[in-house]
């Protein structure tokens, strides 16, 4: 056999390979992220009810089965769901009750207070969810979205305070700075990603640890420039001084003070048709996805391994470095240490979406109501808000064990036509 | 492939040229330095040693972090309420290896990517002990009684290795340990079954020993060691604090790169966390000197890159992370 002939059937293959698993992913995927939810839900709720038991109440948030408890889980998942959407439900809408008032509150918009956290949250958690996302389709465990995120934060932060005094003000100034401070973000976190690449393509030092030690590295590293370079005088936290209005993403519909951009979520999800048609349509796409189900048969199939680990971690960071300038330059408005988990959150909305890039377009969200969430139950009840951060390992421990649901979905659909044959085979 | 034992010995080489640097950058010559270098092992040697029978079994369990944060937390905790260090101590100990049965299973029976899990591992114990904090003492942070130190005399008053016998028990427990492991892994039956569960289960499946019983027997293991490095973590200070990362600050995972470069060794493997706790030390020591303290604080993450880069494709066992089943099923 010649070796063209050789090279075409590895090709076939792969692309078998390729089609197969995405067959099987699409409604099954789906089934397996809802049942993952639900079973964190539940697991949350135990864990509610005993902490609930753990601490001490003058007055039990409610009363389950003759025992008081601390903390209702009917009211943290009410508030953490429904808090986050504003409270759109109308209390005279009980369809099980026989009652078909009109589903909606009376006086509720979704383009309230709320539900602007909800989305720019989301905003943030698309591009974290893709960058994750993208990493894992090429087989490589990008750890380090949250490192890529602080670094492009920090540079589109430090970009648009050089920037700004050069470029005039108003619309022209805003048309050159918006683009300029995300490309910035994007350029800083491909580089901080590219790291690790270059280290696993060349060196093969595991992924895993070096994007977790670069995380802490960059944590660090924005604490020294910023408190001993870039500091605004005067201020309690790490932080440097406010960027110029031009330099902010400007809100559309929703209240400015909300710190939302509406234009903000449509280019993250216009990013996320990007990343699906480049992972699906493009040839670079089919090499990452290639080398993240068979390395070996893709390095054989005429594939440059050491090439797609780099553009995949360099393409992750910049994902994660625009999340991080999208950050800046939407929620803050300047640079401010302790950055929240976006990059460890967005572990889990691309896990969730199977790391599927238009799956993350429907996970994002769904997290996003959880971060958003998770600000109404600390306001609204005396439940720690970490609880979110447990629902998040839960979710990622649950998705992770599909074999688990399959068993139950085997077990659910097999009692039935079973019974003719007159039971169980192997009893 | 096989002339890789040649970089066994020659990483092991290494490893011993870094630790003899690191003890001299530490300041061997200083008894409080020595101390202060075999405390700061404690957490990463027992988490480190865990993690070795895990993935020599065939199980990569990257999530010791998580199980070094939540017997943290739970020592603390369980001290409070018995009043007991030692009481503490075994509570700490026995929610880590609850983590690792929960790991364990999810693993071996639900066929889970093991990266995953243990992430997953690692983020549910990250948001569990800042929330269990929270509820129990309203703060992310909580306070205990700690260990005392054990004096030997006459030993202890020995200069510089004095330090060797005026410590807390931790670290007793520490070389303990780590001789233990030595041994076990390398003259008991128990040592042969992991090697060969993770190299060849076939192998050990054709001589009638349980795969799946030796991978969950280590995994177990791998529980209850990194239990007792960070149940010692934190009953040693007689606190555990949870901002951030939390007090572990990814011991968990230099806890991996320690063993990846003492090569699954015990003895090479306690050599490399006395490189980094050397260097914890010596980074305690320049932060009250001119650099800034933020820049010090990134050195031992930067060694763990730089060390990771040099040591390259290191030799995991050939089954490790692939799940097996066995053939009569």
């Amino acid at each position: 056999m010649s070796e063209s002939d050789m090279l075409a059937r590895v090709k076939e293959r792969l692309r078998a390979v390729l089609r197969r698993s995405a067959q099987t992913s699409a409604v099954e995927r789906l089934l397996i992220s809802t049942a993952a939810l639900g079973l964190a839900v539940l697991v949350g709720t135990v864990l509610i009810l005993v902490s609930g038991r753990m601490t001490t109440c003058t007055t039990a948030a409610a009363t389950y089965f003759g025992v008081g408890f601390c903390y209702d889980p009917v009211t943290v998942f009410d508030r953490l769901f429904l808090g986050a959407l504003g409270d759109p439900m109308n209390p005279l809408f009980r369809p099980l009750h026989g009652e078909f008032a009109p589903p909606f509150r009376k006086g509720w918009s979704p383009f309230n207070a709320a539900m602007a956290v909800t989305l720019r949250e989301t905003t943030v958690l698309v591009f974290t969810g893709l960058s994750v996302a993208l990493a894992f389709r090429a087989g490589v465990f990008n750890i380090g979205t949250q490192g890529q995120l602080v670094a492009g934060a920090l540079a589109s932060a430090l970009g648009l305070l050089v920037l700004a005094p050069i470029v005039p003000g108003g619309a022209v100034g805003a048309v050159l700075l918006v683009p300029a401070g995300l490309c910035i973000g994007a350029v800083a976190g491909g580089l901080y990603g590219a790291i690790p690449g270059v280290l696993k393509a060349y060196a093969d030092a595991n992924e895993v640890i070096t994007t977790i030690m670069l995380n802490f590295v960059a944590a660090q590293f924005a604490l020294y420039l910023v408190s001993n370079h870039f500091q605004r005088p005067g201020s309690q936290v790490v932080e440097t001084v406010p960027l110029p209005d031009v330099g902010t993403i400007p809100s559309v519909v929703f209240d400015p003070r909300t710190n939302f951009s509406l234009l903000a979520l449509a280019i993250a999800i216009g990013f996320g048709g990007v990343i699906y048609y480049l992972l699906q349509y493009t040839t670079m796409g089919y090499e990452l996805r290639t080398s993240g189900l068979q390395p070996a048969g893709a390095e054989f199939g005429g594939v440059k391994t050491k090439r797609t680990i780099i553009a995949s971690l360099t393409l992750s960071g910049a994902l994660g470095g625009l999340g991080g300038a999208m950050y800046v330059m939407m929620i803050l408005g300047n640079f401010q240490t302790g950055v929240p988990s976006y990059g460890f959150d967005g572990i889990t909305v691309a896990i969730l979406a199977g790391n599927n890039p238009l799956g993350v377009l429907f996970a994002a969200p769904l997290f996003g109501i959880i971060k958003s969430g998770s600000i109404v139950i600390d306001t609204a009840t005396s439940m720690p808000p970490q609880l979110v951060d447990v629902l998040r390992g839960l979710i990622v421990l649950f998705v992770a064990m599909p074999e688990f649901f399959r068993l139950i979905g085997r077990r659910a659909i097999a009692d039935e036509p079973s019974v003719p044959n007159g039971g169980d085979e192997d009893a | 492939m096989r002339e890789l034992p040649s970089l066994g010995r020659k990483t092991l080489g290494g490893v011993v040229v870094l630790a003899l640097v690191g003890g001299v950058l530490s300041g061997f010559v200083d008894k409080n330095a020595l101390s202060s270098t075999l405390r700061l092992s404690v957490p990463i040697a027992f988490a480190a040693l865990g993690g070795i029978f895990a993935e020599k079994s065939g199980v990569i369990n990257i999530g010791l972090e998580g199980h070094l944060i939540i017997s943290a937390f739970v020592g603390i905790y369980a001290t409070n309420l018995t009043g007991n260090v030692w009481i503490g101590f075994a509570a700490g100990v026995l929610a880590s290896t609850l983590f690792a049965v929960v790991f364990a299973i999810v693993c071996l029976e639900f066929r889970a990517d093991q990266i995953i899990a243990g992430l997953a591992v690692w983020l549910v114990a990250l948001g569990l002990a800042p929330f269990l904090s929270t509820v129990i003492y309203e703060s992310v942070n909580a306070g205990s009684a700690g260990f005392d130190p054990i004096t030997i005399p006459g030993l202890s008053e020995i200069p510089v290795l004095g330090a060797l016998f005026d410590a807390k028990p931790p670290v007793y427990l520490m070389l303990l340990a780590v001789v233990g492991s030595w041994y076990v892994l390398n003259y008991t039956a128990f040592g042969r079954w992991v090697h060969a569960s993770g190299e060849n289960p076939q192998a050990l499946d054709t001589a009638g020993v349980s795969v799946k019983r030796v991978r969950y027997a280590s995994v177990l293991l791998s529980g209850v060691l990194a239990g007792i490095g960070g149940a010692s973590l934190s009953l040693s200070l007689g606190e555990f604090s949870g901002n951030g990362q939390t007090m572990v600050d990814g011991r968990g995972f230099i806890a991996i790169v320690v063993y990846l470069l003492g090569n699954y060794n015990p003895i090479g493997t306690f050599l490399s966390t006395t490189l980094f706790a050397g260097l914890q030390t010596a980074q305690i020591q320049l932060q009250s000197g001119y650099l800034p303290s933020s820049l010090v604080q990134t050195i031992p993450y930067i060694t763990v890159i730089i060390v990771l880069a040099g040591v390259g494709r290191t030799r995991t066992p050939d089954a490790a992370g692939d799940h097996y089943e066995s053939g009569e099923e």
